[in-house]
């Protein structure tokens, strides 16, 4: 099926904040912004939900933890005990800093690799680029066309906000 | 996210006589379980003093004479012998662990007693016990003081804007340094049943009492010095209080950046002398307690302590001022903030904790070691872990969420719990060194109470006494607008 | 949108837009390296080869051609491993802590000092392993299955926890600076042509600049810099931790997490400085990378090394205090023994010199600011080649005192890794933008100069309580958003 798009082209993040702000208000829903970096309060704008990747690295926080603390004690106590100068094998505040870093490795590892799964990113990937030069200075409004009077309308705020340039685009998908 | 652009107001904090009676009250009440502590206190040992005296003189004859006045040497391997069960405890069987007991059971008392009995001053331990409590609190509501105007000084340093019209909070907390002075100076009489340096002789060749190890530390700890010193520190901190407050209501007056700029000034000085100071105030008032005792990295523990409960005492006030329709551009963004600092000095304290138990555990060194023995193995083993939990763990896990941190309701849950926690925590540093195992509650949340009411009555005064804003400030605008 | 203050210096200085900073950091790239690249790669490409060739050298012959003796086993590459770790540590404290702490200004300098970071852990990581001896056998320090019965790795010492401290910390130092990295990717990739497009648009993950990923990205940095805060600290505390868990006197001593951590911090601003002044010279980006920037770092310099002149004497009181002799003479020995001449190089180099920079016209001087930085970089060399060697070399036995003195081996292959150290960087320099591009545009509007001006004159018309741009909508553009940990 094939969609199609209204893409406003901007040069300045202001325009394109109040923009989305207005079409969200007339209840167009805003498809995607592309801009070359993070506009602080877009997610607001356009409404989205806070990530839940924190609660992802949460959870790889207490399974990296587990993991360390079940790896050292499963090795240093149960498997193979080295005696030390007689002292006993479990040694609670050594465990401390290995415990800590395998935390911190595999929460951060474990959530990267979330955040790169569920935003479609990966090396070598033909990314769905919709103007080259959203990665220098031009932020995009997308906006799904269903039908007529969602154009008009979408053009008209476009306009007003004073977008530089309004193309379509449609896609195969 | 929203905000319109800002018609502000500078408001005025009155301090009505409600208040104060209430304040009034707390004191009251504060006093009188106290007093009813140090009652029992005194009559629980009198009633007991046969077999516990008895005992614990008898104690101290046995291990003091080998332990603390013989050499080092030999010391060394008495305590050794002692405290090596730190870590074996684990293997032994069940005699073993009884004996272990035994051992530590007597090391504490060793430790404790030692340093008050032995030094001439064979005096009652409700006596010792009333002025660990003057010197805990002392040092607890002293600490949150100095914390205010460091805190103040930090962000004229760092350049830090989001906090501008928050700071007359903490800046008012200065205003409790002259008071902690004088309830320093209180202090005196009794610092002797407190600091075993001070007792008779101990520095002295030849006097029953004579110490070779506090012998070789008479250079520092002296009594004319560590007077010297205790007057250098607060004559240093009320300056410095002095000068940024007066810039700061200078700059309500007149406007301009002139003052501002003389307040980073003032501030970068005022924390180079901080630091110093606050080492020696560490040193010196808790520190020299353990006097056999010593950790390098103690000042800085300190200091983290000493730092939560700062932004503790900050978000208490800010919200207890907001209960009464005052502050209100201190938004969630502002506690934020202030949430993220608690969870993150609570870590840092955490930190600094493990790095002077892990040394000293893995090293087991018995100079060392002596200072954990009561803590770790002996009487206070259960507060040991609740001081790790309640100071960690707690705010650790409860203020991980963004919202725990934002909303005003869920952190007074946290001021609570940590205001009591580093409370704890400088009870754990202070009592045993003192107390030995005679330690309690009773007297002790008198006199926290009695305290809290003091110390409301200053900073309230204080804050009536300025706009609650610095409207001045060129950063204030960045304040009241604050969003993350 | 809210104007930051007025007393706040710019952060970008000039007339910039978007597409112009874009020209500005790119340009690098783009253009063929020139003469003083290729010679500067040269040279440190050679050094870097010398290093390598010692260290071939040192595996056929052994440890023996080291100048280590019985008493003195750790001395120098054991102190060229802290230095370098410590060197990394500013980095991470840029990228991570200052990003927590909301300071604009990292966004000039970040992620220079994210790849100095990698780089200077990548020649730390050099020097275990070449000391354990036998380096094909490294991996039996990690917890391998083996057929020595179950021979597990002892997770009580200490050296093992470095194992895993300086590995975990070089991944999320890689991970975090490559995340950083995708969207300037995507920018070269946008402009380039060719096979070079080919390149950067595989390197480039697909980065499309969509809201929706961007909302994302910024809580994963966030995320990752909570992460990498009390990592920083972990790491450099782990490291001192090799010496203070021992009972050696001037090793065993409570103060060395902190004290570590703060004199990591502290040399690796002082490489920081190195770095950054002569790239802004090299590369034009003096308007990127201002004189207030420079500033800034040197009031970090002044306050981690007065932390650290702090700890010395910290140290020296308590070996006093503490009553105990053999601590005693080992701080007595340090400052008037035999190495005394390093004790005093190092307490010139980290303690009076950058206290100079309490003087405004040293503070906001590239060149001044150059020279104090690489006193400090030798004064930091010199902490841990006193703290380790003369430590050691005076131990309990005096019949076995010994001096310690490194051979050519030893110098050299310390000489080869800055060798590499310059070659990656420069390598880095010219492949990469040395700015975190996407992320000083997020400060162009608040903190740019010609913005600043404008804002200024608005508030002389009058009009300052009111928001120029956009009432409704408040967007006090802090570069990042709320920690969440």
């Amino acid at each position: 099926m094939s969609k199609n798009f209204l893409l406003g082209v901007y040069d300045d993040e202001q325009p394109v904040l109040k923009a989305v702000n207005e079409l969200r208000i007339k209840g167009i829903r805003v498809y995607d912004v592309y801009s070359p970096f993070a506009i602080h309060g877009m997610d607001d704008a356009m409404g989205i939900k806070r990530t839940r990747l924190t609660v992802a690295a949460f959870i790889y926080g207490v399974i990296g933890c587990t993991l360390a603390l079940s790896m050292m004690i499963y090795m240093n106590i149960f498997d193979w005990p080295i005696n030390i100068g007689g002292k006993p094998a479990f040694m609670g505040p050594d465990f401390i800093p290995v415990t800590f870093e395998l935390t911190v490795l595999i929460t951060a590892l474990g959530m990267v690799g979330t955040f790169l799964y569920v935003s479609r990113l990966a090396p070598g990937i033909e990314g769905n680029l919709i103007d080259p030069r959203v990665t220098n200075d031009r932020f995009i409004i997308a906006v799904e066309i269903k039908n007529e009077e969602i154009r008009r309308k979408t053009e008209d705020i476009l306009k007003s906000y004073g977008s530089l340039e309004i193309r379509e685009r449609v896609t195969e998908k | 996210m929203a905000h319109h652009p800002t018609e502000f107001k500078v408001e005025h904090f009155t301090f009505d006589d409600k208040l104060r009676k209430t304040l009034i009250t707390l004191i009251v009440v504060g006093l009188v379980i106290a007093g009813l502590g140090v009652f029992m206190a005194w009559k629980g040992e009198n009633a007991g003093h046969d077999s516990h005296g008895e005992h614990h003189s008898s104690v101290v004859e046995q291990n003091i004479p080998s332990a603390l006045t013989s050499n080092e040497t030999e010391s060394k391997a008495e305590v050794a012998g002692e405290t090596e069960k730190l870590q074996g405890e684990q293997t032994t069987d069940s005699a073993t662990v009884q004996a272990t007991e035994t051992h530590v059971a007597e090391a504490n008392t060793h430790s404790a007693h030692a340093e008050g009995h032995e030094g001439g001053h064979h005096g009652p331990i409700w006596l010792k016990r009333f002025w660990a409590n003057i010197l805990l609190n002392n040092f607890y509501f002293i600490g949150i003081a100095i914390f205010g105007v460091f805190f103040v000084a930090v962000q004229y340093v760092a350049n830090a804007g989001w906090a501008v019209s928050l700071k007359r909070v903490p800046e008012s907390f200065g205003s409790f340094l002259p008071v902690g002075f004088v309830l320093m100076l209180l202090l005196i009489p009794g610092m002797h049943h407190i600091y075993h340096w001070m007792a008779e002789g101990v520095s002295e060749v030849g006097h029953p009492n004579y110490d070779k190890i506090i012998a070789g530390k008479s250079g520092y700890l002296n009594m004319p010095f560590f007077l010297i010193r205790l007057a250098l520190i607060f004559g240093i901190w009320i300056l410095f209080y002095t000068i940024m407050r007066k810039l700061s209501l200078k700059e309500d007056e007149e406007g301009g950046t002139k003052n501002y700029y003389k307040s980073i000034r003032t501030s970068a000085i005022f924390i180079i002398c901080f630091a110093f100071t606050l080492m020696m105030a560490a040193w010196d008032w808790l520190m020299s307690i353990d006097v056999h005792w010593f950790s390098t990295i103690y000042w800085v523990y300190t200091f983290a302590g000493l730092f939560v409960s700062g932004f503790v005492a900050t978000v208490f006030f800010l919200i207890f001022l907001q209960g009464r329709g005052l502050m209100q551009h201190v938004n969630e963004n502002h506690f934020h903030d202030l949430g993220k600092f608690i969870f993150g000095f609570s870590i840092f304290w955490t930190y600094i904790w493990v790095s002077q138990f892990l040394l000293i555990w893995y090293a087991n060194i018995p100079e060392e070691t002596l200072y954990y023995v009561p803590r770790f193995l002996g009487h206070y083993k259960v507060l040991f872990f609740v001081n790790l939990f309640i100071n960690f763990l707690f705010p650790f896990l409860y203020l991980m969420t963004r919202n725990a941190k934002r909303a005003s309701n869920s952190l007074s849950t946290i001021v609570l719990v940590l205001a009591f926690g580093h409370w704890l925590d400088l009870y754990l540093m202070i009592m045993p060194g003192v107390v030995g195992e005679n330690n309690g509650f009773l007297m002790e949340i008198g006199f926290f109470l009695a305290y809290l009411g003091i110390f409301g009555l200053v900073v309230f005064k204080a804050l009536s006494k300025a706009p609650l804003v610095p409207k001045n400030h060129p950063m204030l605008d960045e304040s009241l607008h604050h969003h993350i | 949108m809210i104007q930051e203050s007025a007393v706040r210096p710019p952060l970008v200085l000039g007339d910039k837009t978007y597409s112009q900073m874009t020209e500005d950091i790119m340009k690098p790239l783009e253009t063929k390296p020139n003469l003083l690249w290729f010679g500067a790669f040269s040279i440190a490409a050679l050094v870097m080869t010398m290093g390598f060739a010692l260290i071939g050298y040192l595996f056929v012959t052994g440890t023996g051609v080291w100048g280590l003796n019985k008493t003195v086993g750790w001395a120098w590459d054991i102190t060229n491993f802290v230095f370098w770790v410590g060197i990394g540590h500013a980095g991470t404290l840029i990228s991570a802590v200052l990003l927590l702490f909301r300071q604009k200004w990292r966004t000039s300098i970040n992620r220079a000092a994210e790849a100095m970071t990698i780089f200077a852990v990548m020649c730390a990581g050099i020097f275990p392993v070449i000391h354990t001896g036998r380096p094909w056998l490294a991996f039996w320090m990690l917890p391998l299955p083996n057929v020595h019965g179950s021979l597990w790795v002892n997770f009580n010492s200490p050296l093992l926890w470095d194992v895993f401290a300086i590995s975990t910390y070089l991944t999320v130092s890689l991970v975090f600076w490559y995340i950083g990295l995708i969207p300037d990717i995507a920018t070269v990739r946008d402009r380039a042509e060719g096979l070079r497009k080919k390149i950067y648009g595989a390197l480039a993950f697909g980065w499309n600049g969509s809201a929706r990923t961007w909302a994302r990205y910024e809580v994963v940095c966030l995320i990752l810099a909570g992460l990498s805060t009390p990592l920083v600290l972990s790491v450099h505390t782990i490291v001192s931790f090799d010496f203070a868990t021992s009972v050696i006197p001037g090793w065993h001593t409570t103060i060395f997490p902190p004290y570590f951590v703060a004199g990591a911090i502290f040399s690796g601003f002082a490489m920081v400085h190195t770095l950054m002044i002569l790239t802004r010279s090299i590369f034009k980006l003096e308007e990127y990378v201002t004189m207030y920037h420079i500033e800034l770092m040197n009031i970090v310099i002044i306050i981690t090394g007065s932390v650290v002149g702090l700890a010395y004497g910290t140290e020296f009181f308590i070996a006093w205090y503490s009553g105990v002799e053999y601590e005693q003479y080992a701080f007595l020995n340090r400052a008037f023994g035999p190495f005394a001449w390093a004790y005093w190089t190092m307490i010139t180099c980290n303690v009076i010199t950058p206290q100079l920079f309490w003087f405004n016209s040293i503070r906001k001087s590239a060149v001044a600011t150059f020279i104090i930085s690489i006193f400090v970089n030798i004064g930091m060399w010199f902490e841990r080649f006193v703290i380790i060697v003369t430590s050691l070399h005076r131990d309990y036995l005096p019949s076995s005192w010994a001096m310690y003195s490194p051979t050519f081996v030893e110098i050299g292959i310390f000489i080869g890794t800055f060798g590499l150290f310059f070659t990656l960087f420069l390598l880095f320099a010219k492949t990469l933008p040395v700015i975190a591009l996407h992320e000083i545009k997020t400060v162009l509007k608040t903190s740019g100069e010609k913005y600043k001006q404008a804002a200024a004159s608005r508030v002389e018309k009058g009009s300052a309580g009111e928001s120029p741009v956009m009432p409704e909508i408040s967007l006090a553009r802090k570069p990042q958003q709320e920690t969440e940990i």
